[in-house]
C-alpha cells in the first residue's frame, strides 16, 4: 500500500516536471482533405522546423528544444490507434447554398426553388440550429438602398425557412449590400449572380 | 448627494467597460456534438458543456476521461477532441469584409483533429496550431495533433 503512494507520488511529481519541462512528446500527422487534396503544414519550435506535404506523414516532436522528427509515413493502423475515436466523432463540414433572386426583388429566381428545399433537408439531416442567412445584392443603384434590399432578401429566405417548419431562433439573418459581391462588377451594374442570398448549414 | 453621484458614475463606468467586453468577444463557434463529460471554462468559471453551447475566443474546453467534444467555428473550421484533452482558442477573428483573421489555438494535452475553414483560405498564416512542444502553421488542410501527458 505504502509502495503504491510512493509510485503515485513519483509519477505525478515526474508528470509535473515533465510538464514543467516542455517535455510532452507530441505527434502531428497530416491527412487529405475531404475532397481528397492535400494541404501543407509547418512544425516550428526554438530547435528547428519541418515541413510536410504528403497525406498521412507524421512528425514526432519530443519537447521544445528538439528539433521535429523528419517526417515519415504513418501507417493507417496507428493513425486508427491513436486518433480512430476522434475521426468517427468528428461532426460533418457544414454546407453552404446559394439562393438567386429576380431584379431588384425579394422574388426567388424558379430554380433557387429546388435549393431551397435542399437547405431544409441538410438543416433535418444535422438537426441544424446555427443557420446563417446572409444577403447580397448587385451594384445597380445606391448602397444603402442595396444594403436594405440585401437585408429584405435574408428576411424573406427566413420567412421561407419558417414556413418549411424551419424554427426561427435557429436562423440568424445578416445582411451585406453590394459590399461582397460573387462576380466583381464596376458600380452602378446588374448582374444576376449577385442578385443572392447565402445559406450556410452547420 | 455627490456620493450618489460618484457611486452612480462608478457603476455606469463599470456598465460601460462591461458591455464593450461582452460585445467584444463575438460567437465564435459552437458546441455540435459531445459525448460524455466535457467543460468550458470562461473568465475562471466552469460550465458544463452542452449542444448548442458557444464558444468564445479565450475559452478553455476540456474533456473527461470518456468525453468528446466537435466544435463547428463561424467559418467552418471543424475541431474534434477526444477524451482527456485540453484545447485553448486563443485568438479567434472573422470579419472577411473588414480583413480581419486570425485562428489562434492551444493543445495542452490529448488528440485533436482540425479541419481548416475560411480563415485559412483567406490568409493563409492566419492559422497557428500550438502544443507545449511547437508551434504548427497549417495551410488548407486537416490536421491530427496528439499531446502525450
Amino acid at each position: 500500500m505504502a509502495k503504491f503512494h510512493l509510485r503515485q507520488g513519483f509519477l505525478a511529481v515526474l508528470a509535473v516536471g515533465l510538464m514543467a519541462a516542455g517535455c510532452q512528446k507530441n505527434i502531428v500527422v497530416l491527412l487529405p482533405n475531404p475532397d481528397g487534396t492535400v494541404g501543407h503544414v509547418t512544425v516550428a519550435n526554438a530547435a528547428g522546423s519541418v515541413e510536410m506535404d504528403a497525406a498521412n506523414t507524421a512528425t514526432t516532436i519530443r519537447d521544445s528544444e528538439t528539433i521535429p522528427s523528419t517526417p515519415a509515413m504513418m501507417e493507417q493502423k496507428d493513425i486508427e490507434n491513436l486518433f480512430g475515436d476522434v475521426l468517427e466523432r468528428q461532426p460533418p463540414q457544414p454546407v453552404h447554398f446559394i439562393l438567386y433572386f429576380e431584379k431588384n426583388s425579394t422574388r426567388l429566381r424558379p430554380a433557387s426553388l429546388t435549393t431551397l428545399d435542399d437547405i431544409v433537408a441538410a438543416i433535418r439531416e444535422r438537426g441544424s440550429k446555427h443557420i446563417s442567412v446572409v444577403g447580397h445584392s448587385d451594384t445597380l443603384g445606391d448602397k444603402p438602398y442595396n444594403l436594405d434590399l440585401s437585408r429584405r432578401r435574408a428576411v424573406a429566405v427566413k420567412k421561407l425557412l419558417v414556413g418549411k417548419d424551419v424554427q426561427a431562433e435557429s436562423i440568424q439573418t445578416t445582411s451585406h449590400g453590394e459590399e461582397n459581391p460573387l462576380v466583381k462588377t464596376a458600380d452602378n451594374v446588374g448582374n444576376a449572380q449577385n442578385r443572392r442570398v447565402e445559406v450556410v448549414v452547420r | 448627494m455627490k456620493c450618489i453621484a460618484l457611486a452612480g458614475l462608478v457603476t455606469s463606468v463599470f456598465l460601460l467597460l462591461f458591455a464593450s467586453k461582452a460585445s467584444a468577444a463575438e460567437f465564435a463557434g459552437f458546441v455540435k456534438s459531445l459525448g460524455g463529460q466535457a467543460t468550458v471554462l470562461r473568465d475562471g468559471e466552469a460550465k458544463e458543456a452542452a449542444v448548442g453551447m458557444e464558444i468564445k475566443a479565450g475559452d478553455i474546453v476540456k474533456t473527461g476521461v470518456d468525453g468528446s467534444v466537435g466544435l463547428i467555428f463561424s467559418d467552418d473550421t471543424i475541431i474534434t477532441m477526444g477524451s482527456r484533452t485540453e484545447f485553448v482558442v486563443e485568438d479567434y477573428l472573422f470579419e472577411p469584409l473588414e480583413g480581419r483573421l486570425a485562428f489562434v489555438a492551444k493543445i495542452l494535452r490529448g488528440t485533436i483533429s482540425y479541419l481548416s475553414g475560411q480563415i485559412e483560405k483567406l490568409s493563409p498564416g492566419a492559422v497557428q496550431l500550438k502544443t507545449p512542444a511547437a508551434t504548427i502553421g497549417v495551410r488548407g488542410t486537416h490536421v491530427l495533433l496528439k499531446v502525450e501527458p
